[in-house]
């Protein structure tokens, strides 16, 4: 089964100099393990869609199923716990919490869903590891630098065990070296198993994906397959 | 991380604001829980200090208060009629009045009070021994001071009714005590004569004529009962409980107090609103994409806006318990300058503590802290993640 399947989006913002159609008509299936890089000109509705694909904004039209369920009727509270379980983000601006360290970060969904101090304690270290951060564990973001920071916020996403992980440009405020090692993270968060759908203008990027579909106007036009 | 936890996290890291918030919901407490105090302190006081002399009944003739009715003559044969009474156990016949002690070139004014000879309750006697016939007077320690005299010595009396002064010779009488009056204020003279010699000094013959008499309730009864029979053996008194007399100054002056106090409660209550629900108003603002990301990475609504209440209930709560020490230090300051006001009684006290003011003032940091929570809340409750995390990037 796919981790989600969106059929005939489409997502109209109803502006007061009339109706802005972001995303029209979009059909996409993720499967588990899955890469798919999402490119196309500024403004064509890629963010539009991966919100969507996120289940943090409600489509005007189509259906989304997440693992198989979907989630057009569900409220804000089953919205949330599939986000909090199934659906790690990653943003272009890190998002991290600057009153917190880095190890604090990446507890925080897990505290949110409950997980118990002893195994998110466990889980920080591993993940830690995991981006390579270990000695920053106590550091703030203020006292990282970007990639270092997406490194955490990448960490924070995978916290809860996500099968899928959705990123926003996660380069985008990088320089080329530094965005290539997050580019090679996220290869490696895909090679142990995490769908991905990634957003990025980087072509080189890009083609680590197993799949590059490309927007334009709210509308899919092309899929290759890189391999 | 509990929202509490999360919260505090918040504040610190801007303690400027926090800061700001606290201090302001402190100096806005202090001044409510003043209000509180204030608006029945006085009644309280008085309360207490009526209950203090030991009587729980005032007869005079008419509703006039003490020392402005008409006067009752043969006081003390009234009271020894009343004493009879099985509902009464103690009457003092109790006349105020006002003279001057000739000292130097300059007389001082007194506050003369007269009572029977050997009376309980009227005065304290401190030093020596109660005035026990005519000629014979206590002063307090103040007048005992202003002439530099010892108990034994003479006094001179004059009445300060201007008229009578000039044509009657000052009244001299002998120190025999020094007493504590009942009502004494701060820096007050007071002197304690018999009926008579009040009568004398105010310029009459001698005559036995107080202006109240006190009473106090026999065992086993009540002092409406006791009222009852006073007036019915005397029909030209009218008595007044302690009760009765607390309700007349809560109906009468004591009224404004409590009304000034709602004002001010209501709007002091008003600015701490304004201050926190702008903080947090502010504060939520800012944070707009850390909160969109954390609500994309799963955080419930619900969670979001516990995180901005918590917010409130830390800013507010620590302001309102701050606000107790200083409220209570600034009430004493208060209550110190209002006792400079000539003839307020040293035991008279505007701001009075009591546990109803505490719960009071919890109660509406309570509600405050809600009120004030409710706009950044429906901020958050609404904040769109997607166009806010999108703002975010483009901005
Ligand atoms: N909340 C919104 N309200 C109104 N219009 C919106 C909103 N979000 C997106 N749009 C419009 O939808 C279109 C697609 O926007 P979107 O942000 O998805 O593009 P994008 O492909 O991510 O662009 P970029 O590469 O610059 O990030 C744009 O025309 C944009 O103005
Ligand atoms: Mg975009």
């Amino acid at each position: 089964m796919s981790v989600i399947e969106a059929r005939d989006l489409t997502r109209v913002f109803p502006m007061p100099a009339g109706p802005v159609t972001a995303v029209r008509g979009v059909s996409l299936a993720v499967d588990p393990g899955d890469f798919v890089a999402l490119c196309g000109p500024s403004g064509c509705g890629k963010s539009t869609l991966l919100h969507l694909l996120g289940v943090v904004d409600t489509p005007s039209s189509g259906t989304l199923t997440v693992d198989g369920e979907d989630v057009a009727t569900l409220g804000d509270v089953a919205r949330s716990r599939i986000r909090l379980r199934k659906i790690g983000f990653v943003f272009q601006r890190f998002f991290l919490l600057p009153m917190l360290t880095a190890a604090e970060n990446i507890e925080l969904p897990m505290a949110e869903a409950g997980v118990s101090k002893s195994e998110r304690a466990h889980r920080v270290h591993e993940l830690l590891e995991y981006v390579e951060l270990s000695k920053r564990a106590d550091h703030r973001p203020s006292q990282l630098s970007g990639g270092e920071m997406q490194r955490i916020a990448i960490a924070r996403a995978l916290a809860n065990r996500p099968r899928l992980l959705l990123a926003d440009e996660p380069t985008g405020e990088l320089d080329q070296t530094t965005g290539q090692h997050i580019a090679e993270l996220l290869d490696r968060v895909n090679a142990d198993g995490t769908a991905l759908v990634i957003v990025t203008h980087d072509a080189v990027f890009a083609r680590r994906a197993r799949r590059i579909l490309t927007m334009r106007d709210g509308v899919l036009v092309s899929e290759e397959r890189v391999r | 991380m509990s929202a509490f936890a999360f919260a505090l996290r918040s504040l610190v890291r801007q303690p400027a604001r926090a800061l700001l918030g606290i201090a302001g919901v402190a100096a806005v407490g202090a001044l409510l829980f003043d209000m509180l105090l204030l608006s029945n302190g006085l009644v309280i006081s008085m309360e207490r200090m009526l209950s203090t002399t030991g009587y729980d009944l005032r007869a005079a003739i008419g509703t006039a208060p003490p020392g402005r009715g008409p006067l009752i003559e043969h006081a003390g044969a009234i009271a020894t009629r009343l004493r009879t009474l099985p509902e009464v156990a103690r009457v003092t016949p109790l006349r105020l009045s006002d003279g001057l002690v000739v000292h130097t070139a300059r007389p001082f004014a007194v506050r003369v009070m007269g009572a029977e000879p050997g009376s309980v309750g009227a005065w304290t006697v401190l030093e020596g021994r109660d005035v026990r016939a005519s000629g014979e007077v206590l002063v307090n320690q103040h007048v005992l001071e202003l002439l530099d005299a010892r108990v034994g010595g003479p006094l001179e009396l004059r009445t300060s009714a201007p008229g009578v002064r000039t044509v009657t010779p000052p009244f001299r009488v002998q120190i025999v005590g020094v007493a504590d009056f009942p009502f004494e204020s701060e820096r007050g003279s007071t002197v304690g004569l018999s009926l008579e010699d009040v009568d004398r000094v105010s310029g009459g013959g001698g005559a036995q004529s107080a202006d109240q008499l006190l009473i106090a309730t026999a065992q086993g009864t009540t002092p409406a009962a006791a009222k009852a029979a006073v007036e019915r053996a005397v029909p030209t008194l009218t008595a007044m409980t302690n009760a009765q007399v607390l309700v007349r100054l809560q109906e009468g002056g004591l009224s404004y107090f409590r009304q000034i106090s709602f004002v001010l409660t209501t709007v002091t209550i008003g600015f701490a609103f304004l201050l926190v629900t702008v903080l947090l108003t502010v504060s939520v603002n800012q944070r707009t994409g850390e909160i969109a990301a954390l609500r994309a990475l799963g955080f419930s609504r619900r969670r979001a806006i516990a995180d901005v209440f918590a917010e409130a209930v830390l800013i507010v709560g620590s302001g309102a318990v701050l606000a107790l020490p200083v409220g209570l230090a600034l009430s004493r300051l208060l209550d110190w300058i209002l006792k400079g006001i000539p003839g307020i009684p040293a035991s008279l006290h505007f701001f009075v503590f009591q546990p109803r003011a505490l719960l009071i003032h919890g109660l509406l940091f309570a509600f405050t802290a809600v009120a004030a929570a409710l706009y950044p809340m429906r901020l958050v409750a609404t904040l769109p993640i997607a166009a806010t995390l999108r703002r975010e990037v483009v901005s």
